[in-house]
């Protein structure tokens, strides 16, 4: 285990984001004894939270949170011992064992991180992205907690299906507007309250912001050296796209952040010193082991984009009715991502700010981002993410570029084998620089 | 002499696909399919052949490594191991739906890797609302669309009314016969009933309808039917295509009398609504009330009412519950479904695999003592 390190992080902002991120990171202050708190799923709006003024908490960001603090496999096992098999996704049997021992304890357990999570009165899922999402909030409140779920369920458009195709753009988005006016109907009778029309909006106003500031920073992280590795992007970049997708002050987040990577382009800083090898990140990170990329990054590789929490480019929308706003936003997104190539990405279509690239995508980073390789996570407990990255890993191939599969968990540490994957990676190295010296005589 | 009855369900189960190659052979045309979201009606409406896509539990998988990870549904990663194979070749279309991530993210890489001359996924939205129904009932339209431009031709209102009713009429066999497993002992075992079921799916809906007729009459007056066992179970789970557990459950002095499955209770039973809209018909069949755990029906256990009643009804004393490795839908509601099993002091057994059954003596002491305690 004392292998297992956290990341440090490269740019001052990323350093400061806790201070910066109060909303998030002093969301405690807001709870409130029996007022309404929310449990949700990343996949739904956050802007719609916000217009609700709804206190909202992420049992995915705790799962992470339990990962980083060695915690997670407690309250795993606590979930295991429940009957929830280890096949499940760990953030979920996190989530699970968590509330258990809470109920168990009749207190928040005293290993929980961060004080724990708040007594939440609603679940709000999101039936996009993978199934156990679909199943989680299910197992939480008829195993657990009797309370309230609400799942929103967008649908995505298959490979093949043609999402410009004005009759099929008018099926899915059919589907879009009902589940996200149900949603709504479902918040304004948990919460007692009416949607703020102009908070959604400004709300809105704000994610279009953000969007394009993130957007602009991925374009950034192409220089070479690279300004920006995956270290920086999972610990900085992660909790304000999914969980604060609307907020000014993650607006402002990511415009500082925008700024200080923009400066370290035009100084020529790297995240590391002699930059000698370039990756792209595939999968979820080991979030116990975040350290694993400045481990990497002492090797000489820096990691300068990643496949998962990926922004995509912005898109415009009609706010004057920020319902439809939404949306068209949802909609025009999973479009774009469409184009790229859906199919071992299919899940587009969501009302978050993040999605997955597409195989074209992804070869074309192959040149924009100057990749010498891939290093694909193949996380057991999901796989929702990692199915396909043999695909990737095949049309890389015929880019001429190599990839590297480890395999072990995002949140569960027992399936991480330090030397067994550091081993991996030097392998790895040393067979990249053997087909570089090649391409060099030839 | 050309075999009848169960004979015949067994050679055609044990054949796997020699009728639908036969039926190439003749000029047909066969769309696979993995799921019975796609409704098979729409395609035999459309004069095409729908074959439903089987594993081969006896076959490891190998060839597909290179197109798809190892952690995945086991049962699907083999069916397309088979496909890489080669072996189904014969089949002209292939037809999927999005039951579950496993099945929707192997669409992509079946396609990719083994086009066929006509392939489409179905979607299927998570939960049932008014708003999924209706997006469902759309995507119908749409499948039937591409089914017709498949086909050639248009599917006219009376050849699917036709086609439905077909359908329902080998679904009204198909409970008779389950009728015929109520009496102690049954009348027909549970690994026989599964053959016909298995061999039906690989067969046009109008041989599946003879075959049951067959098998019924041959059933009703059968003196050879299965001896006296110690307990009666209801066998609840993930896909089986194979009667090995089946009959190994039958081996350890159990009836399998009843069953919550894909290919059994959940699709073969009941009847698809053949009004002005069939479409509205399948949605109700097919969707609303399917009961495959993939869909969210709310958290109230009642969700599970239907599978006790199954159990009363069939004198089921226990529950073998057969999951897959790797399957979130079955294995999220586990839990649920065996504390509500134990409240209704139905007791159950969980039977886990990885599509393989390379543990089968283990199961099988296990069994033992599950027959034991229920008996
Ligand atoms: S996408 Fe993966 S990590 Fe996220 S909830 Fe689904 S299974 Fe878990
Ligand atoms: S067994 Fe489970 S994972 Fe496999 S196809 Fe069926 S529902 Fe999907």
């Amino acid at each position: 285990m004392s292998e297992l390190r956290r990341a440090q992080k490269s740019l001052e902002t990323v350093r400061r984001a806790k201070e910066m991120l109060g909303t998030f990171y002093r969301r405690h202050e807001r709870r409130r004894e029996g007022a309404p708190l929310a449990w949700c799923m990343a996949g739904i709006s956050a802007e719609l939270l916000s217009a609700f003024d709804l206190p909202w908490e992420w049992p995915e960001n705790f799962g992470t949170l339990c990962a980083a603090k060695q915690v997670a496999t407690r309250f795993c096992e606590q979930a295991e011992a429940d009957g929830f098999s280890q096949d499940l996704c760990s953030y979920l049997r996190n989530n699970l064992g968590y509330v258990s021992r809470a109920l168990e304890l009749g207190a928040t357990p005293p290993e929980a991180p961060g004080g724990g999570m708040g007594t939440p009165t609603m679940l709000l899922g999101s039936g996009g992205l993978c199934d156990p999402r679909t199943k989680w909030f299910q197992a939480l409140s008829s195993t657990y907690l009797p309370i309230p779920v609400f799942h929103i369920d967008p649908m995505s458009p298959p490979h093949d299906v043609d999402p410009r195709d004005p009759r099929i753009a008018a099926h899915y988005t059919e589907l879009l507007r009902e589940t996200v006016r149900d949603q709504v109907a479902f918040l304004e009778e948990q919460t007692g309250r009416r949607l703020d029309l102009g908070r959604l909006r400004a709300a809105l106003a704000n994610a279009q912001e953000m969007i394009a500031l993130l957007w602009e920073i991925q374009e950034l992280r192409r220089a070479v050296p690279c300004p920006m590795g995956s270290e920086d992007f999972f610990t900085g970049a992660v909790v304000p796209l999914l969980f604060m997708l609307g907020e000014r002050e993650a607006t402002e987040y990511f415009r500082c952040l925008r700024d200080e990577v923009r400066d370290r382009v035009a100084c020529s800083t790297g995240v590391i010193p002699g930059e000698r090898y370039r990756f792209l990140w595939m999968g979820i990170p080991p979030w116990y082991n975040l350290g694993f990329f400045n481990a990497v990054g002492e090797l000489g590789a820096v990691f300068p984009i990643e496949t998962v929490y990926y922004v995509g480019a912005p898109v415009e929308i009609d706010l004057s009715d920020p319902l439809e706003a939404l949306v068209e936003r949802s909609w025009k997104r999973a479009t774009w991502i469409h184009d790229w190539g859906a199919e071992v990405i299919p899940e587009n279509c969501s009302p978050s700010g993040f999605s997955a690239p597409g195989t074209r995508l992804i070869r074309q980073w192959v040149k924009d981002y100057r990749l010498d390789g891939a290093v694909m996570h193949r996380t057991r407990s999901c796989r929702a993410v990692s199915w396909g990255q043999i695909h990737i890993k095949n049309q890389l191939a015929e880019e001429g570029v190599p990839s590297l599969v480890i395999e072990s968990d995002m949140a569960d540490p027992r399936s991480w084998s330090q030397s067994v994957i550091m081993g991996q990676i030097r392998g790895f190295l040393g067979a990249v620089e053997a087909s570089r010296r090649e391409a060099a005589r030839a | 002499m050309a075999l009848r009855g169960l004979a015949r369900a067994r050679a055609l189960y044990e054949a796997r696909d020699d009728r639908a190659r036969e039926l190439k052979a003749q000029g047909k045309r066969i769309v696979g399919y993995l799921c019975y979201f796609a409704p098979p009606e729409i395609l035999e409406a459309a004069g095409l052949v729908p074959y439903r896509i089987r594993g081969d539990i006896r076959e490891r998988v190998t060839d597909a490594d290179q197109y798809v990870e190892p952690y995945g549904c086991p049962f699907v990663r083999n069916t397309f191991d088979q496909a890489v194979k080669g072996r189904y070749d014969f089949l002209d279309g292939v037809v999927m739906a999005h039951s579950c991530d496993s099945v929707q993210r192997m669409y992509g890489i079946w396609t990719h890797y083994r086009p066929a001359a006509f392939t489409h996924m179905v979607n299927v939205p998570h939960t049932v609302t008014p708003a999924s129904e209706r997006f469902f009932h759309r995507e119908l339209g749409l499948f039937k669309e591409r089914v017709e431009a498949f086909a050639g031709a248009r599917i006219d209102d009376r050849a699917l009314e036709a086609s439905i009713d077909l359908y329902n009429r080998t679904r009204e066999l198909v409970w008779q016969l389950y009728q015929l497993r109520k009496s102690d002992p049954p009348l027909l075992s549970g690994a026989e009933m599964l053959e016909v079921l298995i061999a039906g799916g690989g067969l046009p809906a109008a041989e599946f309808e003879e075959l049951l007729r067959e098998v019924t009459a041959e059933v009703r007056s059968r003196r050879d039917g299965p001896s006296a066992k110690r307990a009666r179970l209801l066998f609840y789970g993930c896909i089986n295509d194979d009667v090995t557990l089946i009959r190994l459950v039958e081996e350890c002095s159990a009836h399998v009398v009843m069953d919550d499955t894909c290919i059994g209770a959940r699709s073969l039973l009941g009847r698809v609504t053949n009004g002005d809209d069939p479409l509205a018909g399948f949605v109700r069949y097919y969707f609303t009330g399917f009961q495959c755990p993939r869909t969210y029906r709310g958290t109230d256990r009642s969700r599970f009412d239907y599978l006790i009643h199954a159990a009363r009804q069939f004198q089921a004393q226990g529950v073998v519950l057969y999951i897959l490795s790797f399957c979130d839908p079955h294995k999220l509601d586990l839990v649920d479904v065996r504390r509500y099993l134990q409240d209704a002091g139905l007791p159950s057994l969980v039977l886990e695999d990885d599509y393989t059954l390379t543990n089968l003596e283990s199961m099988r002491t296990r069994i033992q003592a599950f027959v034991e305690m229920v008996a």
